[in-house]
């Protein structure tokens, strides 16, 4: 009550400033966007074209999807899944096995509707055995470890650790390969998820629960929004971010195999850490409560930016990867002296 | 019988892994032939010394109430470091440098963990990137190689039937931490910042002081394991110690710490170590493919933290059942109480 009669008092100046504390990391990420693109225009070469920048966009798009499943966990204060990667393996290899044989019955092989319905529902299933353990008052980091060799495991197993490859046409190629108006698919689905995810945190009941619970358990708890369920729910919509990854990153390379997002992939030697990394430099708090998804999608754009740029500069895998693991420490550090003593920290 | 049984209760986590450890090892004994054979019993103290000094890595982060996560990254760049420098430098002087520069990045976490009084995990999953791509960069991103193989043969020659000089090393790192935990004044901050943090605070125990000798030693412990891969095998690698995290959490849980820091021990972590050796020893028996022993020991870490959350919701439904009878008695008592008042 007294701050909102302080605020309607204040002139204009020291309100944009009031703003400016607020939203002091995204200002900061905001900066260095730009610091970097004025970098990349100068010293960088083809990195000011059109084909350039879709390809950022298109590298950004398949880890910001899986990152914007990230932020609900993140925000609901169950910390990240460090099963992310093994999930996507198994839906991949779900995806795949339904494109090429339709799991044993030849009338749907090559279904598409089948196999992404089968996909998700993998998501759906390893998301909501993960959210129940952790809703039950296990850690999320350890319980995602086991469910991460587990999935992994099975997704081996059931592949016999073998590339699974379909021809080429399929029904999948719109999502895997298509463009519409100029930009991928897969790019689309990253701004409508975004978009979506935007607007499921800021209106929807669900949304505002999300903060609650992350912010204060305790309140949450008292209020009647247990962790327990809100778990289940944030896991499942991590798991189903996921396997739409995978089912697209699956159709566009008409294979899949069990450690396709193991090791080497993209640049930074491993998806898991790398959409953790995103979740973390586009400045979301980690005990929860505190970020968005729009925030999530900067900063996937952002390590996209930086990494094409590095790319072009000729530089091998282990410059870049240091490069992604200084701007975590980074943001974890000006992320935490900022948020030294408030409730942010616990 | 009476004492026994009070031994089992007192630390039923403890009770598990023994039993655990036990059932597994009887499992193969039974299935396997040679698997109660003294060669066996030298390959799994083998293993041990590498698995070992990860699950005791981690169990220490895990008392001090945080846990970290850059451990197989950590492990990477010493192993990288040493097998580097061992050519022109010699053993002793690469593993002391090796080591060293773990220690100080497991101190400098820990610093920056207590400084700005973050949670571990947040840190040490930047640091995992940061390591592995540094890892990178020293090893030029190839294959780092040994081209004199008397070390990697020195430190695996039998000793006493059972040992090696790398077993030994590792059983001496196991019993020195065990008394500086159990016996000494920062041992025994460190269980206290993580079993119970706002009180340890409040009665005056730094913060910053346990937190960085647990980090150092939990670094020390990852770097010496990646000393011991690297100088076994001849080879090094940036990339490709991963699979440490999986093993050595598994170790530590079956070991016996609580997710909520402040138990669990140096005795706990071999004997959980011990298991997943037994387990992977076992495996190899059957000729299965790496993925089924990654699935089998996710398994166990899943059985494991089952009994743990299992028997802490127990523990709190008989406090609570013990605290609402307590009221009862007392209510009764007060009832007639008041009764016996009001007749007269």
């Amino acid at each position: 009550m007294s701050t909102a009669i302080q605020e309607n008092q204040q002139p204009f100046s020291a309100k944009f400033l009031q703003f400016y504390k607020d939203r002091t990391l995204l200002a900061i990420l905001l900066s260095l966007f730009a610091v970097m693109f004025v970098y990349g225009i100068f010293f960088t070469d083809n990195y000011l074209t059109l084909t350039n920048f879709k390809a950022i966009i298109r590298d950004a798009a398949l880890y910001g999807i899986m990152a914007i499943g990230l932020t609900f966990v993140t925000l609901s204060g169950n910390f990240f899944l460090l099963s992310l990667k093994e999930t996507a393996s198994i839906c991949g290899v779900t995806f795949a096995m339904g494109m090429a044989t339709g799991f044993g019955s030849p009338d749907l092989a090559g279904n598409f509707m089948v196999s992404l319905l089968a996909a998700l529902s993998v998501g759906v299933v390893s998301g909501v055995i993960q959210g129940y353990f952790v809703g039950m008052g296990g850690n999320p980091i350890v319980v995602t470890l086991g469910g991460a060799g587990i999935l992994y495991g099975i997704g081996a197993w059931w592949s016999d650790n073998l590339v699974i490859n379909f021809t080429r046409p399929h029904d999948a190629e719109w999502l895997g390969t298509g463009s519409f108006l100029g930009l991928p698919s897969i790019t689309w689905s990253f701004i409508l998820i975004a978009i979506a995810g935007e607007i499921v945190l800021r209106h929807t009941n669900f949304g505002r629960k999300v903060y609650l619970v992350g912010a204060n358990k305790a309140a949450g708890k008292a209020t009647g929004h247990e962790n327990f369920s809100m778990a289940i729910i944030v896991f499942t919509i991590c798991s189903v971010c996921c396997a739409f990854v995978a089912v697209a990153f699956v159709a566009q390379m008409d294979s899949a195999q069990s450690n396709y997002f193991s090791a080497e992939f993209g640049s930074s030697g491993d998806m898991t850490i790398l959409v953790i990394a995103t979740v973390m430099v586009g400045g979301n708090s980690i005990m929860g409560g505190y970020g968005s998804t729009l925030r999530t999608s900067l900063g996937a754009i952002f390590i996209a930016m930086v990494d094409n740029m590095m790319v072009l500069q000729g530089f091998n895998s282990g410059p870049r990867i240091v490069g992604v693991g200084l701007m975590i420490v980074f943001s974890i550090i000006v992320f935490g002296l900022f948020a030294k003593g408030s409730r942010a920290q616990e | 019988m009476d004492n026994l049984m009070k031994r089992i209760t007192r630390d039923v986590d403890l009770s598990f892994a023994i039993l655990l450890s036990f059932c597994v090892y009887v499992f193969f004994a039974m299935n396997i032939e040679v698997f109660f054979s003294h060669n066996i019993s030298f390959a799994i103290l083998e293993r041990f010394a590498v698995l070992g000094l990860v699950g005791l890595a981690l169990t220490i982060c895990i008392i001090a109430g945080e846990i970290d996560l850059s451990i197989g990254s950590n492990a990477a760049l010493c192993a990288v470091i040493v097998v580097k420098l061992t050519d022109p430098l010699g053993a002793p002087f690469a593993m002391l440098i090796g080591l060293s520069v773990s220690t100080l990045i497991g101190a400098t976490q820990g610093f920056v963990i207590a400084f700005i009084r973050i949670r571990a995990i947040v840190i040490t999953v930047g640091t995992l990137m940061l390591l592995r791509g540094v890892a990178l960069l020293i090893a030029e991103e190839k294959t780092v190689m040994l081209t004199d193989f008397r070390v990697p043969d020195f430190i695996t020659t039998k000793v006493l039937m059972y040992f090696s000089p790398a077993s030994l090393t590792v059983i001496f790192i196991f019993i020195c931490v065990g008394i500086f935990m159990r016996y000494t004044k920062y041992g025994r901050e460190i269980y206290a910042i993580g079993g119970a943090r706002k009180e340890a605070l409040t009665a005056g125990i730094p913060l910053r002081r346990p937190m960085i000798i647990a980090f150092a030693l939990s670094g020390f412990c990852a770097g010496f394991a990646g000393t011991v891969i690297g100088l076994k095998s001849g080879t090094a690698q940036g990339l490709g110690l991963q699979y440490l995290l999986l093993a050595g959490t598994v170790a530590a849980f079956v070991g016996g710490v609580s997710i909520l820091g402040g138990k669990g021990g140096v005795l706990g972590a071999a004997i959980g170590a011990l298991t997943v050796n037994f387990l992977n020893t076992g495996l190899v028996f059957y000729a299965l493919q790496v993925h089924f022993v990654q699935l089998f020991t996710s398994v166990l870490l899943v059985i494991v933290i089952v009994f743990q959350t299992m028997s802490r919701i127990f523990d709190s439904r008989q406090a609570r059942k013990s605290l609402l009878e307590t009221i009862d008695d007392r209510k009764t008592a007060l009832l007639e109480k008041k009764r016996s008042v009001l007749g007269k």
